[in-house]
């Protein structure tokens, strides 16, 4: 239901015009076609694309940067060093457009960064960012966010929540945060004319035959596949690639380096996937996971069981993209089927 | 901004002694406002060691929390950091953070015999352990160390045997797979020896740290000679970046090394998937 | 005639049977009518799985490199492009011709998909199946069937195919077709890049660079990228940082460019790949078309011409000396 208190509507006309005003007062994130759409900082509400299903890239990029200067180091007087941390999370930011599936990986995401250790860059920038949401009306083949207990057309993991019902955008804000924004630029909402409620359940029809599957019990099915040879022809097929893991809202994996200039450097963390060879590969030469197989097998353990194990979620979102873009087209939504289905033990 | 877990405390290197060619134990304080920062640990505890410029990688602590006036690490040169930091010298600087992983269950191991088993380069974490016990020397019963190496001159803390054979009630053992003229001790592989000494595993806990293959061969030995896989205590090594649990590529199934580890008993492991 | 998927299992099967091959990589159906995936076979009970159709984009000599150490020969389907990297392959000497068994399917075009959803104003899921019309593709949607003509929605290196017919094979399926009638020139895709000024060039890569994630899947998916440790996975020393920064990607990109020059034949696997949609192939392309003009060498034709890149001669080309 559409809560009459907090919601309001804006008309499609004067989209632009709020997110040129977003754009001066915050570091404005949204969605933008270049060779492809992915979300970018953007400076004016023109530069903005709203004819997408989801990006490529997701938008983990804005809490967890593909590269990130972690500290600075510089020689002091004597033999030692002086450090100073990387850049303090950049002001305040507005996320717009991102869909539930990935306002949803970044819940899981936060799993990862806080807990015992807390990372504080990826916090500090979850901390001051506001998200605002598009919902799906039109999702493509690939999605299956459903299956994880998502609604392409709901709120719950974002501040606002634009929904497309024709002419306008029913705007609902389901946290303080996003009440307070909608405050802000108050005079680009106006109030409900009544239609809307029935407009959304209208445009909803499009959610009707989403795949869902059911993976209530994968992580306990995932187990005993650990030996045997279900793996194997996913592992011949795989090129060993970054793409999924890249692109995949949830995963998080990363490596740390240096680099040095004449007085000093810099270290930085950058994505890592498990995919790669040298991801476990030991100073010493030995490989815990030597083949493509043993990779392959890793990914998809740690989204089905060993984050569950931990976390008690699936570490997937059902964005579809792994699928999408995989150029040998492995695909996830098989597997599970596969899984679930008790198929792939006996093959 | 909360405190940055991947910000190194600086260090300085005190004085660097030579164990092996490659092998070099580094004595280290950290720099703090008065010149003794705090560093608490505990045995079987790493730390993430950076030369900065050049990296960071995983290390175990070979010193003894009871002997806090510094710490100690015995780094084989094997890769692009622990070359760098057979470079240095003393007085130069380095980065640590930790201490990180979880530790030795001493204080369950107090009343009990202990068999320490180590190879080559693998008596780093378990010197800790040795003079940890050692310091509490009446806490403990029989102390049997088993230890091994390619060579003669491959052993570690070699200058240190002679005080480690006359702590009470303590035996070294010593072995080299191959041995030379001068080698006057046992010649063979750690896991043969060791069911050559033939030790008792009543009221006894057996911790062991090596090469993967001469632990895999020390557990069989100690499955044999009776053993619990809840008397086994052993240290896993996988790379490690973060130390923190995030970085997300020192998992074994579901457990991350840099946190639940390094430590496991063999009954934890035998419950993980065998990779 | 063009071969069918029903000729390519009838013939994979009696190659099982009679011993010829231990292994088959083909193509089956994907996770949708639009999409073929990787297919391994090891016995011909399961050769009921391939397909052969115009969906067959990706080029699986690849694949070939990781059964070297395999009992028995290995079966693969190959297209003319696809073909032309086997060649290559043998030439370096990367696989064994006598263990390998091909299985040639000459090929009239392959379909670019976003291409045809657009053309036909379609989502995937309306698709059932895409068939070869000769100079068009029959689209089978849902409440019917289109055809669409090839030169809107073939793929780039379609367009400019000169060997549609396996070079290499030891068995051909269907009849061989000597030429496409819509391939004209070559080059025309790097004609306006050849005219821009050296700055413009640069502004130009630095911005598509910019885009690169660092997946890896261009030169993963390559065909002639067959070193076993590649020198940006080397740890030390580190030719180029992890980080992603666009001149660390330029490094990556040209690198990559001058390692497969005189070997890349122009397959489109990376740029097929590219999930940024960086336009790969005109770098390679130019690349090509310099060892055309200074050479007189196309790569991946005859298995006893050597790349000019990797050899010398006394009568080579020195201005630059």
């Amino acid at each position: 239901m559409v809560d009459q208190t907090k919601s309001r509507i804006i008309e499609k006309n004067r989209l632009t015009e709020l997110l040129d005003k977003l754009a001066q007062d915050y570091h404005l994130i949204a969605p933008v076609r270049d060779n492809n759409v992915s979300f970018r900082r953007v400076e004016s509400g023109s530069e903005v694309t709203l004819d997408y299903i989801n990006t490529v890239l997701s938008p983990k990029n804005a809490f967890f940067p593909q590269t990130e200067t972690l500290f600075r180091f510089s020689r002091d007087d004597s033999r030692g060093f002086r450090t100073e941390p990387g850049a303090e999370a950049d002001r305040e930011q507005v996320i717009f457009g991102i869909r539930p599936c990935d306002a949803r990986s970044l819940r899981l995401m936060d799993m990862v960064f806080n807990g015992q250790y807390k990372d504080s860059y990826y916090l500090d920038r979850r901390e001051k960012t506001t998200l605002i949401g598009l919902a799906c009306f039109d999702p493509a083949e690939t999605c299956f966010c459903p299956t994880f207990g998502i609604d392409p057309a709901s709120g719950e993991d974002v501040d606002i929540l634009l929904s497309d019902i024709g002419d306008r955008y029913l705007v609902e804000a389901s946290t303080e945060k996003g009440a307070a924004l909608l405050d802000r630029f108050a005079e680009f909402f106006a109030e409900l004319r009544g239609d809307e409620e029935q407009l959304r359940e209208a445009r909803k029809a499009g959610l009707a035959g989403m795949k869902k599957l059911d993976v209530s019990a994968i992580a306990d099915k995932m187990a005993p596949l650990y030996e045997g040879d279900y793996w194997d022809s996913i592992g011949m097929k795989c090129l060993g690639c970054g793409i999924c893991t890249y692109l995949c809202p949830t995963c998080h994996c990363f490596d740390i380096a240096d680099v040095s200039l004449d007085e000093g450097g810099e270290r930085f963390r950058c994505w890592d996937s498990c995919m790669f060879p040298e991801f476990t590969l030991m100073a010493s030469g030995e490989n815990p996971r030597p083949n493509r197989k043993a990779r392959v097998q890793q990914r998809f353990f740690h989204k089905f069981k060993y984050f569950h194990d931990r976390n008690g979620e699936l570490a997937c979102v059902g964005c579809g993209r792994c699928l999408r873009y995989c150029p040998v087209n492995i695909d996830i939504t098989q597997i599970i089927e596969d899984v679930t289905s008790g198929k792939a033990g006996n093959e | 901004m909360s405190e940055n877990i991947y910000l190194p405390r600086m260090a300085t290197i005190q004085s660097m002694r030579p164990e092996t060619i490659d092998v070099t134990t580094f004595r280290v304080t950290i720099d703090g406002s008065d010149g003794t920062g705090k560093f608490e640990y505990k045995s079987g505890q790493f730390a993430e060691v950076s030369v900065l410029g050049v990296g960071e990688a995983p290390i175990s602590i070979t010193s003894s929390p009871t002997r806090p006036e510094a710490i100690e690490f015995s780094i084989r040169r094997v890769g692009e950091l622990t070359n760098a930091l057979h470079e240095l010298e003393p007085l130069d600087k380095i980065g640590i953070r930790g201490p990180f992983g979880n530790f030795f269950p001493l204080e369950e191991m107090e009343g009990q015999n202990l068999l320490i088993i180590g190879g080559g380069i693998g008596l780093a974490p378990l010197r800790s352990v040795i003079l940890n016990v050692f310091d509490n020397r009446a806490k403990y019963g029989k102390i049997d160390i088993i230890y091994g190496a390619r060579s003669p001159q491959d052993l570690v803390f070699t200058s240190e045997y002679k005080e480690w054979q006359a702590v009470d009630n303590t035996r070294l053992h010593l072995t080299v797979d191959r041995g030379d003229e001068e080698w006057k001790g046992n010649v063979g592989l750690v896991p043969t020896f060791l069911r050559e000494i033939n030790p008792s595993p009543e009221n006894t806990i057996s911790i062991t740290c090596g090469p993967p293959i001469m632990i895999k061969f020390v557990i069989e030995a100690l499955n044999e000679l009776g053993f619990s896989s809840e008397h086994i205590i052993t240290t896993l090594e996988r790379r490690m970046k973060c130390g923190v649990g995030k970085c997300g590529r020192c998992n074994i199934g579901s457990k991350y090394v840099c946190l639940d580890g390094p430590v496991f008993t063999l009954k934890q492991l035998e419950e993980m998937p065998s990779d | 005639m063009k071969a069918t998927s029903e000729e390519v299992q009838t013939s994979v099967k009696k190659l099982f049977e009679d011993g010829s091959i231990g292994h088959f990589i083909g193509y089956e159906t994907g996770s949708d009518s639009l999409h073929v995936t990787p297919c391994f076979l090891k016995s011909g009970q399961a050769a009921s799985r391939l397909v052969w159709n115009p969906l067959c984009a990706n080029n699986l000599s690849k694949y070939l490199l990781d059964f070297k150490n395999v009992e028995g020969k290995v079966g693969i389907m190959v297209k003319g492009c696809d073909s032309r990297s086997v060649v290559e392959l043998l030439k370096e000497n990367q696989i064994d011709r006598d263990k390998v068994f091909i299985v040639g399917v000459p090929c009239s075009g392959i379909v670019d998909r976003e291409k045809l959803l657009e053309v036909l104003g379609i989502s995937p899921g309306e698709v059932v199946a895409v068939e070869d019309d000769g100079d068009a593709f029959l689209v089978t949607i849902k409440g019917g069937t289109q055809r669409v003509d090839k030169e809107k929605v073939l793929r780039g290196e379609c367009l400019v195919c000169k060997y549609p017919t396996p070079l290499v094979y030891d068995v051909l399926l269907g009849e061989a077709v000597s030429s496409l009638p819509w391939v004209g020139d070559d080059y025309s895709l790097i004609k306006e890049q050849e005219a821009l000024s050296s700055e413009e060039k640069a502004l130009h890569w630095n911005r598509e660079f910019s885009q690169c994630i660092r997946c890896y899947a261009c030169r993963n998916i390559c065909p002639v990228c067959t070193c076993t440790e590649c020198i940006f996975d080397k740890k030390a020393p580190r030719w180029i940082s992890k980080a992603n920064d666009v001149s660390e990607n330029l490094v990556y990109h040209l690198v990559r460019a001058f390692h497969v020059a005189g070997r890349c034949i122009d397959c489109g696997e990376c740029e097929r790949a590219c999930p940024m949609n960086i336009p790969l192939r005109s770098l390679n392309k130019k690349v090509e078309k310099d060892l055309l003009e200074l050479f007189d060498y196309t790569a991946g034709i005859d298995v006893e011409q050597q790349p000019p890149l990797t050899t010398y001669q006394l009568g080579d080309l020195d201005e630059f000396l």
